[in-house]
């Protein structure tokens, strides 16, 4: 029960495939879906995200192993306890990306995988290098702390992480009406990815669509308006140590500036808040383009 | 140990590999600013709303300035196979030489931006004398 194998590294060869495999339909369909630097900086975002995990993964999961001597329960390795852990983890997921995109403390870890104006399966693997900084591994706790073991745990995140690779493409329209109903899919996570004002802040899911359609967050992909994708204040340039840690340092340049009454709020606020109203929040500019688009429903 | 030292560098191969790949097949494209109509609604969509009134294309098509009515102004950039706008605030550091006219924003990731105004970028480096705080 201790380990299980990890099934990332089964995939990582079925990703590079793939990735090959658009790569080659966008130079006949849309050269411009893929950028040579873009892909790069992706590319090297999860070289270094595995190289932390390395690294520093031992010690979320000692940290897991303590919550679990604190359990109120001890749920059986059962097939069908992978599934409800699955399921369960899959809620836990929503509920932190919600977080990392409504709390600028855990945005600033999140917010790498959003920095490309690119959409494509080399964005997939744009992932942080500052996870277990940020504390985002306290989502996945309660899980531990009802009973699940950490190794379960860990197994099916992994399990969530790969399904999440191929919704990260514009090769694929929209999916069967019954799967789109219910998983998470390219066309509902193109969506997540996008900075027009109507696709900001929803669909937060990982694999189940349902807990955006039950929370509220749900938005449909339209086709009158084409997603673009990136951040609401794009990056600049390519450069990778900028790309990684650049929300950190807006950061603690905002803290050191900021009087003592707003430092906190730098934190534990939203993206784009400022203390003397200069800067705009998601929720502000999509609550403009609602106010100017009554009609259109952004549900 | 070993085990993950080749995971690791396979990793790295691999990663260099792709890069290179979308490089061969000429992935990418050439991004350009066609017309002011363009770069206007590139500044509307990127800033939320900027209602530009006026603008300027780089010869080559790769950068724009835009003003709204209110003489704030905006840069535009090229960067990959798209563009990035910022809003350009005082105090500038800018430099005006014959045709060209060089905007630095002070950001860390952005260097300075050159744009070929021909004979409009006299013009617009006295527009950015002039812009407001804010």
């Amino acid at each position: 029960m201790d380990k299980f194998p990890n099934p990332i590294d089964y995939a990582v060869p079925a990703f590079v495939a793939l990735i090959l495999i658009e790569m080659i339909i966008a130079k006949y369909r849309a050269p411009r879906r893929y950028e040579p630097k873009d892909t790069l900086t992706s590319l090297a975002f999860g070289f270094g995200s595995s190289i932390a995990g390395l690294l520093v993964g031992g010690m979320a999961y000692s940290i897991a192993m303590a919550g679990y001597e604190y359990r109120i329960m001890t749920v059986p390795p059962l097939w069908w306890v992978f599934i409800l852990c699955f399921v369960l983890d899959d809620f836990a997921y929503y509920v932190f990306h919600r977080a990392a995109h409504q709390v600028r403390w855990f945005w600033a870890s999140h917010v790498n995988h959003h920095s490309s104006q690119h959409y494509n399966l080399s964005t997939a693997l744009r992932q942080t290098w500052t996870g277990f900084f940020s504390i985002s591994f306290i989502f996945r706790l309660p899980l531990v702390l009802i009973g699940f073991h950490p190794a379960m745990v860990l197994f099916v995140g992994a399990i969530n992480l790969i399904y999440q690779f191929w919704i990260h493409t514009e090769v694929i329209g929209r999916m069967p009406r019954w799967f789109e109903a219910v998983m998470n899919t390219p066309s509902h996570h193109r969506v997540h990815h996008g900075v027009n004002p109507r696709y900001l802040d929803c669909n937060y899911a990982g694999v189940f669509i349902i807990w955006d359609r039950m929370f509220g967050t749900f938005t449909r992909e339209e086709e009158a308006e084409p997603v673009r994708y990136g951040i609401v204040k794009q990056l600049g340039g390519f450069n990778l140590l900028w790309s990684v840690f650049h929300e950190w340092i807006g950061i603690f340049t905002d803290l050191w500036r900021a009087p003592w009454r707003a430092k906190l709020n730098y934190l534990i606020k939203p993206p784009g808040w400022s203390h003397d109203g200069s800067r705009d929040t998601s929720q502000m500019i999509k609550a403009r383009w609602e106010a100017l688009h009554p009609t259109q429903e952004p549900k | 140990m070993v085990a993950q030292l080749i995971q690791v560098g396979a990793s790295l191969i691999a990663i260099l590999a792709l890069a290179w790949f979308a490089k061969w097949l000429g992935l990418g494209g050439d991004a350009r600013i066609t017309d002011t109509d363009h770069a206007k609604r590139i500044a509307f969509d990127t800033l939320y709303g900027f209602q530009a009134v006026d603008a300027a294309i780089d010869r080559a098509g790769y950068s724009a300035l835009v003003k709204d009515g209110a003489n704030r102004h905006a840069l535009i950039f090229k960067l990959g196979a798209h563009f990035v706008a910022r809003m350009v605030y005082p105090p500038i550091e800018g430099r005006l030489d014959q045709k060209f006219l060089t905007i630095d924003l002070n950001e860390a990731d952005i260097a300075p931006v050159t744009l070929n105004l021909g004979e409009d970028a006299q013009y617009w480096a006295a527009g950015l004398r002039h812009i407001p705080n804010g």
